[in-house]
């Protein structure tokens, strides 16, 4: 989970690690008069973005009327599709030098690594690529708690190496004793508040000492449980998402309680010439697969003419509701032309699932609802019950189901499912693919 | 089909690559063990289909639980080392603890030096895996996850985690598998089905599948071992699965340019998350840490795979096409075989619910108490020690006889609690009254398997004193000597006197030995059981079970002895044969409506116990006249009522007491102290080997305990 500018200062200030004055932070243009400030200030906007400088979301205001009108620009701003819906307002601080210093995990080692750079204030990314050899880096390999003083020491001095060579060496050397501390506890806070990334960037040498001027610092999710204390004081009473917002199907997957993205967009225009395939595919890992196996499909076989719209979680025991809702889902959705759903499983009921498929294609009939063919397969526990309920709902209800193929067994591999699927729905339209 | 010996297989390869050691004890023993850690609902569950499996699981860790069983059989242990000085030769572990205490149920498996632990849990913090590590490349464990679904090995017949039996192995020939095929390695657990599936449709064995994990750090990844697996020679090519996000793959390639020599056999890999929706999965800080490198997109994953020279499959109909291409069309198995076996495995019908004893098994004409046949256990072993074997699976050896001997009369001797009787009170009333009003009984402690069997002497002990109380009989007990065998106190209690008759002295021990149990469906074990799984204290728990001893069941013995002493005497009394005297008896009872009991039996036509007690009868001289007639009451019955009920244990013991001349209503007061030795039994194994308030039927118990076997 990310958290705002304003939040990572707050956690900054409790480790002592310096910050620019907080004035406060506000939701609208009206708010900036009721906070007092000084000038030069800084006019800051709080989205879970990389890059808000370069895309005009950070500006510094003189005077209160040039304030009031950026604080009206910023809050019309939309930053990488992000609504700006709160700004922060600190002190300016005065600039002679920026450096990076952040702590994450390498993908590769599992292991803590400490990074400072003397480019700071830039594209850390950017840097990255293009200097790489301006990014000092050190694995911490036993995860301790804290950075070994004597790391924290090699890295400062590296660092202030690095910077402006015409600082004076009885200053280089405070500066350095200054640099270690910060980067010790940017460390610290790392390993303490469970994060993921821990960031300063840039941290300004100014005439009164080192300031964070921005921060950054992401939670790794598995351990929000244990952070109650960091959250209570940041006021997180629920976790956020980072992604973007939120399109109508996921929102009613998410209050019906399985995992959903929606691939195609809130407003999407159905192309006539193309069949938009829904999936309700099993687990999550398979959720991925058979987009592309669908998508793979559709390029071989049927001219690219195959579009999945959806990647969905079915997997780990629903309940017969829940399944339910995920066809009543995909058939409310007015794009999807065909649904194609697989239930494979060790520990997951074939029996729940096909009640909840019926229950939903039945109701939906029952109530003159679109409805859509369902292509699919089910394999796993519980399989003979699921086999006998089905056939008597094909016979109870046989006009209901008459689109709901369900090939039992794993006689035919998902592919060859899939690939009759399009074909028996796009013959049926009668479209030549 | 038979399966391949575990020292041919991948597991044990690998196990031999941690720990040379280990390697070689196994190839000694043949066995492959493993401990599972957790206990919750996931891991109860998957233990037991884990072992469904084949795989042995020798020994269970659970804080708080040790000293009780798993699955009614498996020793369940408070923490790891204790488990392993008690098996040393574990090799693996799998772990199922919450995410909030995995951290440090892992670290100390580790520490322990198994080689193979394999981490289930899923969502552990980032720090503490870090930890976890630390922890491993300490130790040199081979830790496979966090959140992996585990791995399965097919040939050998073992697994560790939750994967389904659905991938099937090389087939050698119609009754045999073998060890070779494809591995799978895979960052998904959902996936594999689908895998195993294609490659399974065109022939292709799987001689292991392991999932690497899918959390943010994990102990192996594809590049530690894609290697392990080529180096098994058994192991023909290898899948890799790999998916967007992370550098695994990428990771993977770059060892493949740079050392081929690792990777001697040929690849194939999976990826999938080409269509995926973008920026949900790549951090940003890693692009900083392995500069000028992008990757976790499907396009850097295939992009560095191409360049190593691996294909690249993101369908089903791709990965069989490579497949096939690397092993020129080899097939491992007939399609056929493997469809049939499939659908024998998803037709199965649910297996019916069971719960297991290990205590008694009741079978038609025979009663198992622990593997020993009861008839060999009366004539041969006395009281304390049967008890002694119910409790705790096995006799005691000469010095523990002893100690339990010395419980046993020292409780015998001190006071009991004031009781009053009242007129026409059952035995089994006024024991129960004893039972619970006793404060030495319940201040007796009763922790761990030693402690169960020595507070079940002192019970028995202390109920040669309730007897005494019961008969009135106390006198008898009053001049107590420690070395007195406990028999001869069993003798004093229940006959009042004090000069030992050896013989009747056999006999009444006998008797009692004959009625210690019979499984859990007897109200009486049902009764208790019942109590124990609310985790009552012992002493209710039985006398619950004493409790519902009554007239009609286990009164049966009294009744008897009854009946056969108003035939003799009306034979003798009028003078005539005693069948006659018995015929016309029981012409009478029947009009009256009431029954003749000791006759038939629910399970046995020919009760086991019968001719056993018959046997001592004679050697001790005790048989008379009851013993007589008892031996031909069924024919006789069957000649007034023309039905066919044999002669049960309460009819055999019913004549027996009659011939000894004790009160008819001693035949009840030996059959609950039996009784009492079983009910013991069954409190200990509910309380030790099952979830509290478990819903219990009793139709659906399975006996699990030892094997036949025969006393020396």
């Amino acid at each position: 989970m990310k958290l705002y500018e304003n939040e990572v200062k707050k956690i900054f200030d409790t480790m002592k690690i310096p910050i620019p004055k907080q004035y406060g932070v506000i939701h609208s243009a009206e708010e900036l008069d009721q906070i007092s400030v000084n000038f030069p200030l800084m006019l800051k906007s709080m989205v879970l973005v990389g890059g808000r400088g370069k895309a005009g979301g950070i500006k510094k205001a003189q005077n209160m009327a040039e304030a009031k009108s950026l604080v009206k620009t910023l809050f019309n701003l939309k930053i990488k599709g992000l609504p700006v819906e709160s700004i922060l307002l600190e002190e300016s601080v005065d600039d002679l030098g920026a450096c990076y210093i952040g702590t994450t995990m390498d993908p590769a080692t599992f292991n803590n690594v400490v990074m400072v750079s003397a480019s700071g204030g830039v594209d850390i990314e950017q840097v990255a690529r293009e200097k790489p050899e301006s990014i000092v880096k050190q694995a911490i390999v036993d995860n301790t708690k804290t950075l070994p003083k004597k790391i924290a020491q090699e890295l400062a001095s590296a660092l202030s190496n690095n910077l402006d060579k015409k600082i004076e060496t009885k200053k280089r050397n405070k500066l350095q004793d200054n640099l270690a501390d910060i980067i010790s506890k940017v460390y610290e806070t790392y390993q303490r508040c469970d994060a993921r990334l821990c960031e300063v960037n840039p941290l300004l040498l100014t005439s009164k000492g080192v300031i964070a001027a921005d921060a950054k610092l992401v939670l790794d999710d598995n351990a929000l449980f244990r952070q109650n204390d960091l959250l209570q004081m940041l006021g997180i009473s629920e976790k956020r998402h980072d992604v973007a917002e939120r399109t109508k199907n996921e929102l009613r997957a998410q209050v019906a309680g399985f995992p959903y993205i929606d691939l195609l967009p809130e407003n999407f225009k159905k192309d006539p010439q193309k069949l938009y395939v829904g999936l309700v595919p099993g687990g999550a890992g398979y959720g991925i697969f058979s987009i592309d196996e669908v998508a793979t499909i559709g390029k071989r076989f049927f001219h690219d003419r195959v579009v999945p719209v959806n990647f969905m979680d079915s997997g780990g025991g629903p309940t017969q509701n829940r399944v339910a809702d995920m066809f009543h889902l995909l058939m409310d959705y007015p794009i999807v032309d065909i649904i194609i759903t697989s239930r494979f499983g060790g520990i997951s009921s074939c029996n729940i699932f096909i009640r909840g498929l019926i229950k939903a294609v039945v109701e939906r009939y029952e109530k003159g609802l679109r409805m859509i063919p369902i292509y699919g397969r089910m394999v796993g526990t519980d399989l003979p019950s699921a086999r006998t309920f089905l056939e008597k709902e094909k016979h109870e209800h046989a006009d209901a189901l008459q689109d709901v193929h369900i090939v039992i067994g794993n006689q035919r591999i998902m592919a060859d499912v899939i690939r009759e699927g399009i074909q028996k729905t796009s013959e049926s339209k009668g479209w030549k693919l | 089909m038979k399966k391949i010996a575990p020292d041919q297989g991948m597991l044990y390869y690998l196990i031999s690559k941690k720990r040379p050691d280990l390697a070689k004890t196994i190839k000694k023993t043949g066995m492959i063990e493993t401990v599972i850690v957790g206990l919750g609902g996931q891991g109860t569950r998957h233990a037991a289909l884990m072992q469904q499996y084949g795989t042995l699981i020798t020994a269970a860790i659970a804080p708080g639980r040790g000293g009780t069983r798993l699955l009614e059989t498996i020793p369940i242990y408070d923490t790891m080392k204790e488990c392993l000085t008690e098996h040393p030769n574990i090799a693996a572990a799998s772990i199922w603890r919450h995410y909030s205490t995995a951290k440090d149920a892992t670290i100390e498996v580790i520490e322990t030096g198994i080689p193979i632990v394999v981490l289930i849990t899923e969502g552990i913090p980032l720090r503490d895996v870090r930890d976890i590590l630390v922890a491993a490349r300490k130790h040199n464990t081979l830790l496979i996850g966090g959140n992996t679904p585990g791995v399965i090995f097919p040939p050998e017949g073992i697994k560790i985690g939750m994967l389904p039996d659905v991938f099937y192995p090389q087939e050698i020939s119609s009754e045999s598998f073998g060890p070779k095929g494809v591995t799978i390695i895979s960052r998904s657990g959902a996936i594999l089905y689908h895998l195993s599936d294609a490659l399974a449709s065109i022939g292709i064995a799987q001689n292991a599948v392991l999932g690497v994990g899918g959390d943010g750090a994990i102990g192996s990844t594809f590049r530690d071992l894609v290697p392990l697996a080529m180096e098994y020679k058994n192991t023909d090519l290898v899948v890799v699965a790999g998916e967007i996000g992370g550098c695994q793959e990428e990771l993977l390639a770059e060892d493949i340019k740079k050392n081929p020599k690792k990777y001697p056999k040929p690849i194939v890999a999976l990826i999938s998350g080409n269509h995926a929706p973008e920026g949900k999965t790549m951090g940003h800080a890693g692009a900083i840490v392995a500069p000028g490198q992008a990757y976790g997109t499907f396009q850097s994953k295939r992009e560095a795979f191409e360049n190593a020279g691996v294909p690249v499959a993101n369908s089903q109909y791709d990965l069989m096409k490579e497949v096939q291409i690397k092993l020129h069309n080899i097939t491992y198995f007939n399609t056929g075989n493997y469809y049939k076996k499939m659908k024998t495995v998803w037709d199965a019908p649910l297996e019916k619910p069971s719960w297991g004893t290990i205590i008694t098994n009741v079978l038609p004409n025979n009663l198992i108490l622990s593997g020993y046949s009861l008839q060999e256990i009366i004539e041969q072993k006395g009281f304390l020690e049967t008890a002694y074997l119910l409790v705790k699976g096995e006799f005691p050896d000469k010095k523990t006889a002893e100690e339990m001997r010395k419980i046993a009369v020292e409780a015998a001797t001190l006071q009991i609690p004031k009781v009053k009787q009242f007129k026409n009170e059952d035995i089994s009333k006024t024991l129960v009254k004893y039972l619970v009003l006793d404060d030495a009984l319940a201040k007796y402690p009763q922790e761990g398997t030693t402690g169960a069997v020595k507070k079940t002497m002192f019970c028995l002990g202390r109920t040669a004193r309730y007897l005494s109380g019961v008969l009135d009989t106390e006198k008898a007990l009053e001049k107590l000597s420690g070395n007195e065998p406990f028999s001869h106190i069993i003798y004093r209690a229940i006959t009042g006197n004090t000069i030992v008759n050896e013989k009747h002295c056999r006999m009444i021990e006998t008797m009692i030995v004959a009625s210690v149990d019979h499984g859990v469906t007897p109200p009486s074990a049902q009764a208790t059981i019942i109590a124990a799984s609310t985790r009552t204290p012992y002493e209710v728990a039985v006398a619950q079970g004493i409790g519902v001893i009554t007239d009609v069941h286990g009164g049966a013995g009294a009744k008897a002895a009854q009946f056969f002493h108003e035939c003799i005497e009306k034979s003798k009394k009028e003078h005539i044969d005693v069948s006659q005297s018995a015929r016309i008896l029981m012409k009478e009872y029947i009009e009256k409506g009431k029954r003749i009991e000791g006759l038939g039996h629910r399970v046995h036509t020919k009760d086991p116990r019968r001719d056993v007690l018959w046997n001592v009868a004679s050697q001790t001289g005790v048989a008379g006249e009851h013993m007589k007639l008892s031996k031909i009451v069924s024919a006789l019955f069957e000649q007034v009522r023309g039905m066919n009920l044999p002669i049960n244990v309460d009819g055999v013991i019913g004549s027996i007491v009659a011939d000894m001349d004790l009160n008819p209503s001693i035949a009840k007061a030996l059959f609950i102290y039996g009784r009492l030795a079983g009910l013991s039994a069954h409190y200990f194994e509910e309380i030790s080997s099952q979830p509290v308030m478990r819903r219990i039927n009793f139709a659906e118990v399975v006996y699990r305990g030892k094997e036949p076997r025969h006393l020396m």
